[in-house]
């Protein structure tokens, strides 16, 4: 049966936006082994299963320059098998009993994950707690698997006209910050990375005190506990792990990217900011959770209703804003302009429905925006996984628990003059890339 | 030496081994809590599992409204003060557009969400909203389907507003602009990206002129011809109680579901006028069509006759695709076209279980350059797969995937209300989720390999690709 889009559009807004409820949303619990290990407990006894996560704190910003991909190439390295269960017999094992496993990296991190079957958890945790330390990449799987991420590449990026125009934005956006660089790795620099550059990332970013264990779903916080303690216990601490510093984003370029590609066949415009996160500017950050729902999360957002409802100027029109990173933060906006209006004129309508919103926001609107972002707060409860995942992105940008479950009080807290002048800072102050993407066969407008 | 470092672990067998009894007495002290015990396979390490006993019994009740005599699943559920409602009016997907109107059936799903009698659509969304009750509706090719999600505290109201989408939709002369151009604009869209152009091809190649080949967004000069009267039209005769299938799940007892069931489809009508859609003939005649087109990557999609829910051949069809081509990387087909050569990142195959036309369809990505191989390849292993059959160690390894991350489904609550209504569309019993591991377990090498003789034939195969082909991959 199809999921609803609607459905999926509003819990995922909800997802995007705000993170905290209740003052104990998901009634975890969190303790750190003695060798750095960060666990996240996350209990949910709806059935009896369970999200078994470890994330590293490290992803695509953290290569070497030039070596861009080997954070990735690692992540599917990482099924190839180590000193103690090969390859085949990881694949074996985790499907034989039935888990739904994979990985994902990004800028700041890697993760490893299975949805499984509580009675499994034990094996699962060996596993992952085995190629924490034990990765064995021979010459051949680490060939094939080069072949396989470019592969992986052309899939997502070169076939998708619309992921291209992204990575492109990414670049213009960031320039020399090491978030301008794709987490595949060019096709080029995929094809140079050598066995070395993989091995040399695994041994500097894969230890217990550089990650996450997340367990969410039907088991109590003691036995996880115990169970952390034996599988994970063992693993050495790596007694000089580097933080990254990042560089700071000098004199906020604004700059526009206009592209025609000949798969295109509608506009898009786009405003990327390069803002405020938890690790920078975290001040902002509430203020600005509540200016992306007031401005375009949902059918009753302002540019939704002006751009879209009444000024027919648009098709569809949304923002999101991301502050979960261990640099800047993005806040984005999009829109779909209608027939016979131009890309320029739609971007023009944005900025000034943008500042009239900031202008019209008053006490009784910004709680109206409070209430919608926080009334669906139960439903983050509900499914497992996507507690693990909500969880998870958020403390390996560095947050507690106790922040990441305590936030309704944080966006409460917001007022009136602190989304204005989160507003004016963002507008004013940040770098930011404006784009423009169009079929090359121009229409008539 | 310790206890969490695992002991089976190859490079330290023969070093433990010397210590055996030590290496117990440590960890019967250490380990004593979680019922230490020697172990020599990770496998082991579930057998052994203090979690081991954690077992799951979903109890599905069979209610019927007191007034209307709707029948409906229900899954009560407590651990979180939600609801959710499932349900869809059988045959009343896109396939059944009028003539003329294609794409009707999905702008009634956009518009239904889009203002009642007594709401404008901005009234309905902040009403909504502001409760955080979700409302969607869709069509998918054989049926119509609409979702409710509430919270407990919500449910009267959301009941009550659900009803009055259903019953009472506003279709405002603005608001079906506003749809009709979001449709069009999706459509305008679909053609941008690769996968979508060869998808609907393959639609078009396989069912040319029955319904089932049309574009599942609808015809933008339909579209944009549609009327107020056609929409209202369309939900009288397609949204009836006689064609309803409706699953409940989370925080409602048997009598408020059943009281609920009265209230949202008290105002649809109680039948209707359903166009029916013919079985299509459909050529498996292993033809292969080329778009020549310069992608980055060349994309293929294979189709062949699968079977129906019902059939007594799903099962043993539905564990031999688990070992050719489902999930996982241990798929045959993953085997070899990706984990042992790295021609692809994804190769697959899936049973398709629409109503008129159940296919057993494939498919994979690759750069021109691999392409004529992985076609070699895919051939090749299709055809060892009819020919040569599975071993019972493959048919083991998949009944127990299959078996062991069957409880998964039960991760959200809406995921189980689809379950229920699922149940219901495919008659598969109130029982059904007790019984579905037996189904599985209770299939024999014998059926999996018939089946594979059966339905896998390469000849039969019907193949569409996209991309970029040179003199070889052109024959």
């Amino acid at each position: 049966m199809k999921k609803s889009f609607l459905h999926i559009l509003l819990l995922s807004g909800l997802l995007a936006f705000s993170f905290g409820a209740q003052a104990k949303l998901f009634n975890g619990d969190e303790f750190v082994l003695d060798n750095g290990l960060r666990v996240i407990v996350l209990p949910n006894h709806k059935a009896p299963i369970v999200k078994h996560m470890v994330w590293y704190k490290s992803g695509g910003a953290d290569e070497l320059s030039g070596k861009g991909g080997s954070a990735h190439l690692l992540e599917h390295l990482m099924f190839r098998g180590t000193d103690n269960v090969s390859g085949e017999e990881f694949n074996r094992l985790t499907e034989e009993n039935g888990m739904d496993g994979n990985a994902f990296t990004g800028q700041d991190m890697t993760a490893y994950h299975q949805s499984l079957d509580v009675t499994r958890l034990e094996l699962a945790m060996f596993l992952e707690a085995d190629r924490m330390q034990h990765l064995q990449i021979s010459d051949k799987d680490f060939a094939l698997e080069r072949d396989i991420v470019f592969q992986e590449r052309k899939q997502r990026v070169d076939n998708n006209p619309v992921a291209y125009f992204g990575e492109v934005l990414r670049r213009s956006l960031w320039q020399e910050h090491p978030y301008a660089r794709p987490v595949t790795g060019m096709p080029e620099e995929i094809m140079s990375l050598t066995r070395d550059d993989v091995i040399d990332f695994y041994n500097k970013h894969y230890t217990p005190n550089n990650a996450i264990l997340v367990l969410s779903g039907d088991i109590d916080v003691s036995t996880a506990r115990d169970l952390a303690q034996k599988y994970y216990g063992g693993l050495k601490k790596h007694p000089q792990l580097n933080k990254k510093d990042f560089p700071e984003l000098e004199n906020p370029s604004r700059f526009r990217v206009d592209m025609s590609r000949p798969q295109i066949n509608a506009y898009r415009v786009t405003r990327v900011f390069a803002a405020p996160s938890v690790n920078f500017m975290a001040e902002d950050i509430y203020a600005l959770s509540v200016l992306s729902a007031y401005l375009g999360e949902g059918e009753t957002s302002r540019f939704y209703k002006k751009l879209v409802v009444d000024d027919k100027v648009a098709v569809g029109v949304s923002t999101s804003y991301d502050f979960a990173s261990r640099s800047y933060g993005t806040f984005n906006i999009s829109a779909v302009p209608q027939q016979g209006v131009s890309p320029e004129e739609l971007l023009k309508r944005l900025d000034d429905e943008w500042e009239n919103s900031v202008n019209a926001l008053n006490k009784a609107k910004l709680e109206k925006v409070k209430n919608k972002m926080l009334s669906g707060m139960v439903y983050l409860r509900d499914n497992p996984n996507e507690a693990a995942n909500i969880v998870g992105a958020l403390a390996v940008a560095g947050m507690s628990l106790a922040d990441i479950e305590a936030q309704e009080d944080k966006i409460r807290a917001v007022t009136v003059e602190q989304v204005r002048s989160a507003a004016r800072r963002l507008k004013e102050k940040s770098s930011q890339i404006e784009g423009i993407l169009r079929p090359e066969r121009q229409e008539v407008l | 030496m310790m206890s969490h470092r695992p002991l089976y672990m190859k490079s330290r067998y023969r070093y433990l081994k010397w210590f055996l009894w030590l290496v117990f007495v440590i960890g019967v002290v250490i380990c004593g809590s979680y019922g230490f015990s020697w172990r020599r396979t990770p496998q082991d390490l579930v057998t052994h599992s203090i979690l081991k006993d954690k077992t799951f019994e979903a109890k599905v009740q069979e209610i019927v409204s007191p007034q209307l005599k709707i029948k409906a699943y229900l899954i009560e559920d407590k651990t979180n003060p939600i609801i959710s409602v499932s349900f869809l009016f059988k045959n009343a997907g896109y396939a059944t557009d009028n003539e003329g109107e294609q794409g009707i059936a999905n702008l009634v799903a956009s518009l239904l969400t889009e203002g009642t009698a007594e709401l404008t659509a901005q009234q309905l969304k902040e009403e909504l909203e502001s409760r955080a009750i979700a409302v969607s509706f869709a069509a998918d090719r054989d049926d119509f389907s609409g979702s409710l999600l509430t919270t407990r505290d919500n449910m009267f109201k959301a009941f009550a507003l659900l009803r009055d989408m259903l019953g009472h939709p506003r279709f405002e002369t603005d608001d079906i602009m506003r749809a009709k151009a979001v449709l069009t604009e999706a459509i305008r869209r679909q053609n941008e990206h690769p996968q979508n152009r060869l998808s609907l091809r393959m639609n078009e190649v396989l069912f040319a002129g029955h319904p089932y080949g049309r574009n599942p967004l609808g015809k933008t000069k339909d579209i944009n011809r549609i009327s107020e009267t056609q929409l209202r039209q369309f939900v009288a005769d397609n949204l009836n109680r006689q064609n309803l299938i409706v699953g409940i799940a989370g925080d409602i007892n048997k009598n408020e579901a059943e009281r609920m069931l009265d209230n949202v489809f008290a105002d649809i009508t109680s039948s209707g006028r359903i166009n029916f859609v013919r079985t299509p003939e459909i050529k498996f005649d292993g033809r292969k069509v080329l778009m020549s087109e310069p992608t980055g990557q060349n994309i293929s999609l294979k189709a062949v006759a699968g079977v129906g829910r019902n059939d007594a051949d799903f099962y043993p069809l539905f564990i031999a695709n688990q070992i050719l081509g489902g999930s996982g990387l241990t798929s045959r087909l993953s085997q070899e076209i990706r984990e042992k050569r790295g021609l692809t990142y994804g190769v697959y195959s899936y049973l398709d279980l629409s109503d008129k036309a159940p296919l057993l369809m494939a498919g994979f990505a690759t750069t021109a350059e691999n392409y004529a191989e992985a076609e070699k390849l895919f051939a090749k292993e299709w055809n060892a797969f009819s020919k040569n059959g599975v071993s019972a160690e493959e048919l083991a390894k998949a009944k127990n995937y299959l078996i062991a991350s069957y409880n998964l489904r039960f991760s959200s609550i809406s995921g189980i209300a689809d379950i229920l209504a699922a149940m219901q569309k495919y008659n598969l019993g109130a029982d059904f989720l007790k019984k579905r591991n037996e189904y599985v377990k209770e299939v024999t090498l014998e059926q999996v390999n018939n089946v594979a003789k059966k339905y896998f034939d390469v000849n039969r195969l019907v193949s569409v690709s996209i991309g970029r082909f040179n003199e070889e991959t052109r024959e």
